[in-house]
């Protein structure tokens, strides 16, 4: 059976070859008055280009627009969202990255799309499907420094309520594939179960594009009982940094696709494409019944473009010998 | 009456528009290292000069030699390499370490700069370095079996740079660990490399952590081995003080009451009112006031704006308490 290979979240910016648009150089001149927002946002669109690219030369299957014009994993959303307010920068989990933290202040609401635009775009520079990216409802209030009176499962259910407007625009928009990004769901405690569930419930319920739900660095350990039997299409694991990722295959109801994070995102080392099919291969000794991706851990943007792109090659390599494998 | 409330900066100001095209002439080969480190020179004395100006009481030597705080380290240390550039937030980039080897000190990695900048003041410089679990959560690990194994080798390179700076009369060395906020489960792993560094060290040691999420790590923070722990307390506006009711900040502490990520310069009024928030749980002679974290993102003017603000600001709240240095 064919492995389909994905990546997770966003994808460096920097070029890798001389000539090409580079995104930073853009954004210093725009800071120094010599470029425009224009001049910005056609090299966000360039930048696209350049990512989907790489990920189509590679041969990805799905592939994702690398979020080109985000500035970190949160605000691009949160920004849009009513209710929130962009305050200052904190460091991005244990990832060396910073955000700026979204902060509460009021009802949390849709006001309109935030992301479909770019959607739209990256998608009309690509034969195949693009995989649209969203943070997931937990990890953005997580994320967030909650000041405003409301109580916190009013604040998650809105988030998500929220974030499900947001999905339903891009699938009018014609999004096949939605990734959710998760990385509070490893973080989080048994206590918290019927929070995550609650926000995650509203997002997914009645979806008709498929749907990725994505828990880089640490395995949903604690809370995965309270969301397993919720109606997404692929749970992504981070089976690196976290390999206690693989005692929940057996815990994933049937029918299920596993995004498996065997391409680490947050080392440059190069994992063998042999190496990463025997894992593969693991898998579906353990449960022939489900479905597999081969994905990165996280983000790639944690690596330099140059050994980023070397993963995306590598992805497809490994899912090419587990593929011919046939799962021995 | 009481002493304390002492000012110093966590380590790194802004380097000049001057020094920033030079750097990137010496990159594209255009300048010669000795005309670069001449510039250095000229402009590290002028920020020592400016911080006597401005009454900061233990000064630094602003790193404008340095570029990120593990590549420069990374850069002389065998068994490092450097990447291309990654990411950090929105446009900002840095070059990070690879361990591709087994890391060691083969020579004094900023000793002589540290001489250099004390023979310019009668003050005393702090000693800065970056921690064992930093360089190692901040590089990419080609090398080691584990995440304990690099940091003990960081740790044993480290403290050889540490007793070299105290050997070259340092009073005040500052060890940095900002990655320790982030990954509970290591913190145990983190102060036992720590402790492997200060170990039998006579000079004041202090960390800096910033940027993270201390419910996670607070109070086993306070099992640092060290004597001063430097923590931003402005971005976070000052609700790290209600975690010290419930539970004593028992070491020194570094104050932080300026936001370095703002190009807003605080009022007197604000920084004051941060001092006297903080003197409501803490002791005045646990007191180092000083910016959130390093002044390199900040204009020139900015950073120096800032600074003349909290040394007033300080100086008030000093005579208004009673309080003497």
């Amino acid at each position: 059976m064919k492995i389909e290979t994905t990546l997770a979240g966003s994808y460096p910016k920097l070029p890798t070859s001389p000539g090409d648009i580079n995104l930073r150089v853009v954004k210093n001149r725009r800071d120094q008055g010599k470029a425009t927002e224009q001049d910005v946002q056609d090299a966000v669109r360039q930048t696209t280009r350049r990512i989907l690219e790489i990920q189509e030369r590679a041969g990805v299957d799905l592939p994702v627009d690398g979020a080109a014009g985000w500035d970190d994993a949160q605000t691009y959303v949160a920004r849009g969202l009513g209710g929130f307010q962009i305050a200052g920068l904190i460091r991005y989990l244990d990832t060396n990255t910073y955000y700026r933290q979204p902060e509460i202040v009021g009802p949390v609401t849709w006001k309109g799309p935030i992301t479909v635009e770019d959607f739209r775009a990256a998608q009309a520079m690509s034969e195949r499907p693009v995989k649209a990216f969203l943070p997931g409802p937990y990890s953005l209030y997580r994320f967030s420094k909650d000041r405003h009176e409301g109580n916190e499962g009013e604040a998650l259910a809105a988030i998500g309520a929220a974030l499900a407007k947001e999905a339903g625009a891009l699938e009018e928009a014609g999004a096949r594939w939605i990734h959710f990004e998760e990385p509070w769901l490893g973080r989080a405690h048994a206590e918290d179960a019927p929070k995550a569930r609650a926000a995650l419930a509203p997002l997914l319920e009645g979806r008709k594009a498929k749907t990725t739900v994505h828990v880089p660095f640490t395995a949903p350990t604690a809370v995965f009982d309270a969301i397993r039997e919720l109606p997404w299409t692929a749970i992504g694991l981070d089976l690196r940094e976290a390999p206690a990722g693989w005692d929940l295959l057996p815990r994933i109801p049937e029918g299920r696709t596993v995004a498996l994070g065997l391409i680490d995102a947050r080392n440059t080392k190069l994992e063998e494409a042999d190496e990463v099919a025997r894992e593969i291969a693991r898998a579906r000794a353990a449960r022939p019944d489900l479905a597999y991706q081969l994905s990165t851990t996280a983000s790639l943007e944690y690596l330099p473009a140059d050994k980023a792109e070397l993963k995306v090659t590598r992805l497809v390599e490994a899912a090419r010998t587990a593929s011919r494998n046939g799962g021995s | 009456m009481s002493r304390g409330l002492w000012t110093t900066t966590v380590g790194s100001f802004p380097k000049p528009p001057r020094l920033e095209k030079a750097r990137q002439q010496h990159a594209r080969g255009e300048l010669s290292a000795e005309a670069l480190e001449a510039m250095e020179r000229e402009e590290t004395i002028a920020v020592i000069k400016r911080q006597e100006a401005i009454g900061i009481d233990i000064i630094v030597d602003g790193e404008l030699y340095r570029g990120d705080m593990t590549t420069y380290f990374a850069e002389r240390m065998p068994g490092f390499a450097i990447s291309n550039p990654v990411r950090s937030y929105g446009n900002r980039y840095y070059r990070k370490p690879i361990a591709v080897g087994p890391i060691r000190r083969k020579k004094p990695l900023t000793v002589d700069w540290w001489k250099f900048a004390q023979s310019q003041t009668s003050r005393p410089v702090k000693g800065m370095l970056t921690g064992p679990y930093t360089m190692m959560d901040w590089s990419f690990n080609e090398h080691y079996p584990s995440r304990e194994a690099m940091t003990m080798d960081l740790a044993e390179a480290i403290r050889e740079e540490a007793f070299a700076l105290q050997e070259a009369g340092a009073k005040y060395i500052q060890i940095d660990e900002p990655a320790l906020s982030v990954r509970p489960e290591e913190l145990s792993l983190a102060v036992r490399a720590f402790g492997r560094v200060t170990e039998g060290l006579q000079a004041k040691t202090i960390t800096h952590v910033c940027y993270g999420d201390f419910d996670l790590i607070y109070p086993g923070l306070l099992d640092m081995p060290v004597d001063q722990i430097d923590l931003e307390m402005a971005n976070s506006r000052y609700d790290l003080l209600d975690r010290f009711r419930s539970h004593p900040f028992t070491k020194e502490i570094g104050y932080g009451v300026l936001d370095v990520h703002s190009h807003r310069v605080e009022t007197k009024e604000e920084v004051k009112e941060g001092i006297r928030r903080g003197l409501e749980v803490l002791k005045p002679e646990q007191m180092y006031v000083d910016p959130d974290c390093g002044l390199k993102t900040r204009t020139v003017d900015e950073a120096f704006a800032k600074l003349e603000v909290m040394v007033q600001a300080v100086r008030e709240i000093r005579e208004e308490k009673g309080i003497t240095t």
